[in-house]
């Protein structure tokens, strides 16, 4: 992980934050959405929102919580309401930058490219992006207080299933 | 053989010697065969006689275009157009492809242009799509240039017909398409003016989904109440929709346009919900502000869906709106491009409402997953097995306005006009 010029950061810090990174991506890669929450703090927001809306500053996204809560709800709307052929996920993330430090916590960027497989199906490029995150010490772990996925195309591949 | 044009052996797939041995189930309307998904020669014809034809077509909002000199790229059937407000405010539909050779001249989603210039060569066209410049047209030092005889004034960009309600713009490949307002007919034009009342409308944001099932199919589910009540878990549970709620489905007088109207419900057990698998008593969200919609339109419906010939779906469920304009790829591939709107004098509550709403719609939407999903399903049950049929005929096999939700009559009324057009 690489903090911006002028951006001093303690190399245990810096760790912290690469792991946090790593554990979420496993979390939702495994398939534990169940985990997914609790690397948010209570009062998070979390978007998936085109590059296309981000930009112009319209806000409709494809996934909007405003709170720990909802994203819970989201997991179990998922799991228990939702139809959806059976698929899988990975994550890869790369180029996480600390660009920010302050009061309100650290803010970061990363690339993200999730790949996305269905049955009988080659595995294929879902979406990729960037993810504008805020990072905050909550309880003596790291958890996002913001994390904003800016997917580059507009258009998805069928639809989105499993957070990004 | 030797080949009769000279260019190669191999004979020209046109599709049209398989077209002409389709005949259409003796059934009628209430059967569909499944051809009607699969075969490129029908996916050719409806291009031509459907998104080409008499018809108007959904294009965009005009707050997209709001100021003079703004455009926007948007796809009709399988042409790419662009609309465009010009100096004086009045709106230009126009074909993308340059004059001279075809090539695209717009290639972004949006923009402000005091003309068009295209890439290639710079052929210049103005706002209204008339051809105002060719570079080097009389040649350099009396070399070159474009022959005496050719006119600028017979070269301009393919232009549409433009028809505007209440802040839509629709465009018609038809030299003298009817009225819009007699093309809706009175009844869908009451909808439609639910929505697009004449208030300003405020774009809130775009999202878009490539969908592996026939653009028909997508026409189909929003006209198909059956299928809510038993799909859709989250909607039954929290009782947005479902067949014990009063509920009517409606037509024109073609069966071309339709809409699917109905009223919320409580979360309670009874009758009907103990014959839903789908219905979940217990759920209960955690963070209800994902649903406190609010009353916001004359009337006690709470969703209307309306189906407007021959692309355009206009949301209102609760308090999230939106046009889902279809876009069809080819036989087998659809986009859904969704474009989500509130009216400009929306407090900041109503806002945050329809953005938080949003997360039951689009790609993502806690229910619209269901129905790309299940879309998917249809088309992968469908290819490979072209000889089969599908059965619409719930609430029997004819076509007619109905007071519930239990029937696929809004399926046979388009299947009925369908098979006009396209002389099935």
């Amino acid at each position: 992980m690489i903090a911006a010029p002028g951006l001093d950061a303690p190399i245990e810090l810096r760790i912290r934050l690469a792991d946090l990174y790593c554990a979420y991506s496993d979390a939702l890669d495994d398939g534990e959405l169940e985990r997914w929450p609790d690397f948010f703090t209570a009062g998070c927001l979390y978007k998936v929102i085109p590059r296309e809306n981000f930009e112009q500053e319209l806000p409709i996204a494809l996934i909007y919580c405003e709170s720990r809560d909802m994203l819970v709800d989201r997991v179990v709307a998922l799991r228990e309401t939702a139809l959806f052929v059976p698929r899988s996920v990975r994550h890869l993330t790369s180029n996480i930058r600390l660009r920010a430090e302050g009061p309100d916590g650290f803010r970061l960027t990363a690339n993200f490219a999730l790949y996305q497989t269905m049955v009988d199906r080659p595995s294929e490029l879902f979406l990729c992006g960037r993810y504008h995150d805020r990072v905050v010490e909550d309880g003596g772990s790291l958890r996002f207080a913001e994390r904003i996925c800016v997917y580059d195309s507009t258009i998805v591949p069928i639809s989105l299933v499993y957070p990004v | 053989m030797p080949p009769a044009d000279g260019a190669t052996g191999y004979p020209i797939e046109t599709g049209v010697d398989t077209l002409n041995a389709r005949r259409w189930p003796d059934a009628g309307s209430s059967r569909i065969p499944n051809w009607v998904y699969t075969d490129p020669g029908i996916f050719a014809r409806e291009q031509e006689l459907i998104f080409e034809g008499p018809g108007w077509l959904y294009v965009c909002l005009e707050a997209e275009i709001a100021r003079p000199g703004d455009f926007k790229r948007s796809r009709l059937g399988t042409k790419e157009v662009v609309a465009v407000r010009d100096a004086s405010g009045e709106l230009h539909v126009l074909v993308n492809r340059c004059a001279h050779r075809s090539a695209q001249f717009c290639s972004v989603s949006r923009g402000s242009a005091k003309e068009f210039v295209c890439p290639y060569h710079q052929w210049t066209y103005d706002l209204g799509g008339n051809l105002i410049g060719v570079p080097f047209r009389r040649g350099y030092r009396g070399q070159g240039g474009m022959p005496a005889d050719f006119r600028l004034e017979e070269h301009g960009l393919q232009r549409l017909s433009v028809a505007r309600r209440h802040g839509v713009v629709f465009a018609s490949f038809s030299p003298e398409p009817e009225p819009f307002d007699r093309y809706l007919g009175d009844t869908m034009l009451g909808y439609f003016d639910r929505v697009f009342a004449g208030r300003e409308l405020v774009v809130l944001g775009y999202l878009r989904q490539r969908i592996p099932s026939n653009w028909k199919l997508m026409f189909e589910n929003i006209k198909d109440p059956y299928h809510a009540s038993l799909l859709h878990v989250f909607l039954v549970t929290f009782g947005l929709f479902r067949l014990d709620q009063q509920s009517a489905i409606e037509m024109d007088t073609t069966g071309r346009h339709g809409v699917l109207v109905s009223r919320r419900g409580e979360q309670q057990e009874n009758e009907a919900t103990r014959q839903m698998r789908a219905f979940k008593p217990n759920f209960a969200l955690r963070d209800p502000r994902l649903l406190e919609p609010v009353r916001e339109f004359e009337g006690d419906a709470t969703v209307v869906m309306q189906t407007v010939w021959p692309n355009l779906i206009v949301q209102q469920q609760s308090n999230t709106l939106a046009t889902r304009q279809i876009v069809p790829i080819d036989t087998g591939h659809f986009d859904l491009a969704w474009t989500f709107f509130g009216y400009a004098d929306d407090t900041a509550e109503m806002r945050q409402r329809r953005l938080r709403q949003a997360n039951l719609m689009g790609p993502a939407g806690l229910v619209s997953l269901d129905d790309s999903e299940a879309m998917l399903l249809s088309q992968a049950g469908i290819d490979g097995n072209e000889a089969a049929e599908c059965i619409a005929e719930m609430g029997g096999r004819a076509v007619h306005d109905e007071p519930h939700m239990l029937t696929e009559t809004a399926i046979r009324g388009f299947y009925q006009y369908y098979r006009r057009v396209m002389d099935l």
